[in-house]
């Protein structure tokens, strides 16, 4: 039943993301209006996926890399949709869109095999340490997807280029505000989530560092964020600046994933 | 039905001769009365804006009611017959209907899109209704007018885009701060533009103006107009780091505001955004103030590009607005042809009722005989034979009304059934 629902998730993603980009070709806010509905669709159809996996299973829907991927699109698109109530960025959803629909994608290669997870990882506090690191990295993809589209903006307006496209596109506060916001909520929940990852790996392994690649990777692009953060509220950075940094730290963390795949980790467990 | 639609507009008549003709009419006469006294005119509308004046009419004799609609123009505007003839235009039928749907959803305007058009044709609207100049055509004609220029304003952009430059700046600030609720406007100097541009960020909901000049007197004076601050010229360096939104219009020759004090100013207001507005010429605040991250600087250049581009999609747009008009007026159009075979199907309607009801009275001294009951079904009888032999002919005829050939079949008709006869 969850994969049916996965399946039905993907497709409408799919969706979603096909009417964005015709909204961005156009040049049309309705066209996102609807597709925005879609998106929508998307992520309630997605939910049901993980409830259905709950039940059946009736422990947390999120066991391997490839549940992580799709709880990272889910929590992106229903934390983009939450923002888009309060603020006037129908287009802003062409950049998240795809990204989810990317995931999802990638996502799909495991979909139904079976997952069997190595003694070590068999805690409680695992589920615990995925969700939260994973919540707080979908905060982070959609920090970067507002800080794309604020750089996009930035630079038509600076320019004075492409205004059509320029009209389009949400205002800077708007992408500003978007980008800060979503980098307050993810890092104390990446934060935690290491957190509570080393004190499962002292358990498990007897330390709390295991110089693993992918705590290596995660630990600079944790300090990236905080270092970020710091500049955002103590210095008064924003804007352009901002929306860059937090596009660099991003390519931090999408590097682990890549690590991941491509050394041997303890995180590994597909 | 003739519809007539007769008027100048600003592409073919100069203002003043535009000015005669709508300065005679309201003030001293009522045009609509004596639009109403011609006798071939059956519904009258008068339509005078400072860019057009137009008649439109339902007439009987479309001749007769056309020269009596120009001798009204003629004596009313004081015109020569050569100015006549110059600047006036006429529409019949169809190419009125178009006409006026152009000219209410603000495709014939001096300013393609501008909005109070739509009200001005409202106004003349009522103003006929009132004067009891209106009835079936007019109404039906002028409603569907008003459906096309809704239509138009929701399904194209024509009116989106600013098309002056002090509003291109506002829609600029827009993009920049999202709201304009709150933000603060700084003025240096004093200028025609600069204050348009200051009355339209106060429609938008600005919260606050710096107002500074080189004669602070008159600072204190925009100031008051304003409700807002007047700053001293030489502390402009430390204000910049209040505003949000800076518009210059100085007439110094050299720069008012510097690279550096636009940079100093960016540490005190913590990175918040900028929008630079320097409408001076020349320059008051240096070009390359505007690479500096965060700052947005547009020269009157700059603006006037935008608006020379969004006058270019209106122009697109108008294409669109075009096709949406050219469908509607066939909508228009199939109306108004079912209009002509109406009056025909009554009259055919009229001559078999009374044909069943001669005859009913001729059958009535044996029908007596029957109870009611057989009387009801001998009538029903007769009603629905007749019904059905005339029920092909006419749904043909309405069909034909569609097309433009309908005129032999309805002479035809007239003629089989002898409609013209009595």
């Amino acid at each position: 039943m969850d994969i049916l629902f996965f399946k039905i998730a993907l497709a409408t993603y799919f969706l979603s993301t096909v009417g964005y980009v015709i909204s961005l070709l156009v040049k049309r806010v309705l066209v996102a209006r609807v597709s925005m509905w879609v998106l929508f669709s998307a992520f309630f159809v997605q939910s049901l996926s993980f409830g259905a996996r709950c039940i059946a299973t009736g422990q947390s829907p999120i066991l391997g890399i490839h549940d992580a991927l799709s709880l990272i699109a889910w929590i992106m698109t229903g934390a983009y949709l939450a923002f888009q109530l309060k603020t006037k960025t129908r287009i802003l959803g062409s950049f998240v869109s795809p990204a989810a629909f990317l995931l999802m994608i990638i996502a799909s290669i495991g979909i139904g095999e079976h997952v069997s997870i190595p003694p070590a990882l068999q805690g409680s506090l695992v589920p615990l340490h995925v969700i939260l690191a994973v919540t707080g990295e979908a905060f982070f993809a959609l920090a970067s997807c507002a800080g794309a589209m604020y750089l996009v903006q930035d630079s038509l307006i600076k320019n004075k280029k492409g205004r059509s496209f320029s009209r389009l596109l949400p205002s800077l506060r708007d992408l500003d505000r978007i980008n800060h916001i979503c980098l307050l909520g993810g890092f104390p929940l990446l934060t935690l989530g290491i957190l509570v990852g080393s004190i499962w790996a002292r358990t498990a392994w007897g330390s709390h560092w295991q110089w693993d690649p992918k705590q290596i990777w995660t630990l600079a692009a944790w300090c990236l964020y905080a270092l970020l953060l710091h500049q955002r509220l103590a210095i008064g950075w924003r804007g352009h600046k901002a929306a860059w940094f937090s596009l660099l730290a991003f390519f931090f963390l999408l590097l682990c994933v890549v690590v991941n795949q491509f050394s041997t980790t303890l995180h590994r467990f597909v | 039905m003739n519809i007539i639609l007769i008027g100048m507009n600003h592409k073919t008549a100069p203002l003043e001769i535009r000015e005669r003709l709508s300065l005679s009419c309201w003030t001293d006469l009522n045009p609509l009365s004596e639009l109403m006294k011609f006798p071939q005119v059956k519904e009258a509308m008068y339509l005078s804006t400072c860019n057009r004046v137009e008649v439109l009419a339902d007439t009987t004799v479309a001749e007769t009611a056309l020269a009596n609609l120009k001798s009204f123009i003629f004596h009313h505007g004081n015109l020569s017959p050569e100015e006549m003839e110059r600047c006036l235009y006429v529409h019949f039928d169809k190419d009125a209907v178009q006409h006026l749907f152009r000219v209410t959803a603000s495709l014939d305007s001096l300013v393609m899109g501008e909005p109070q058009i739509l009200g001005q044709v409202k106004d003349a609207y009522h103003r006929a209704v009132e004067n009891n100049a209106t009835g079936m055509i007019l109404n039906k004609v002028l409603h569907h007018a008003f459906r096309v220029a809704k239509r138009v304003r929701t399904e194209t952009a024509i009116a989106n885009n600013a098309v002056s430059v002090s509003f291109a700046a506002v829609e600029l600030a827009k993009k920049i701060f999202g709201s304009l609720e709150g933000k603060a406007v700084l003025l240096i100097g004093a200028g025609e533009m600069s204050e348009l541009a200051a009355r339209h960020l106060i429609n938008h909901g600005v919260g606050r103006f710096l107002i500074a000049n080189r004669t602070y007197s008159r600072a204190l004076e925009m100031a008051d107009a304003f409700q807002g601050t007047a700053v001293e010229f030489s502390d402009l360096a430390n204000k910049l780091g209040e505003a949000d939104i800076v518009i210059a219009s100085t007439g110094a020759t050299g720069y008012v505001i510097t690279r550096e004090m636009v940079a100093k100013s960016l540490q005190g207001r913590r990175n918040r955004l900028l929008f630079l507005i320097d409408i001076a010429v020349p320059r008051d605040i240096d070009p390359e103030a505007g690479e500096i991250d965060n700052v947005f600087l547009y020269n009157i250049d700059d603006l006037q590009e935008v608006v020379d581009d969004n006058i270019r999609s209106r122009r697109q747009e108008a294409e669109r607005a075009e096709a949406i008009i050219e469908e509607e007026v066939i909508k228009c159009r199939v109306w108004m042809n079912s209009l002509t075979v109406v009056p025909t199907i009554v009259s055919i309607r009229e001559k078999v009722e009374g044909i069943i009801k001669g005859e009913l009275e001729k059958s009535a001294s044996w029908m007596k005989n029957l109870r009611d009951e057989e009387k009801n079904n001998v009538e029903t009888l007769a009603n629905s034979i007749v019904n059905k032999i005339i029920h092909d002919p006419i749904t043909s005829l309405k069909e034909e009304s569609q097309d433009n050939g309908v005129t032999p079949y309805l002479v035809a008709v007239r003629r089989l059934f002898k409609l013209d006869q009595n």
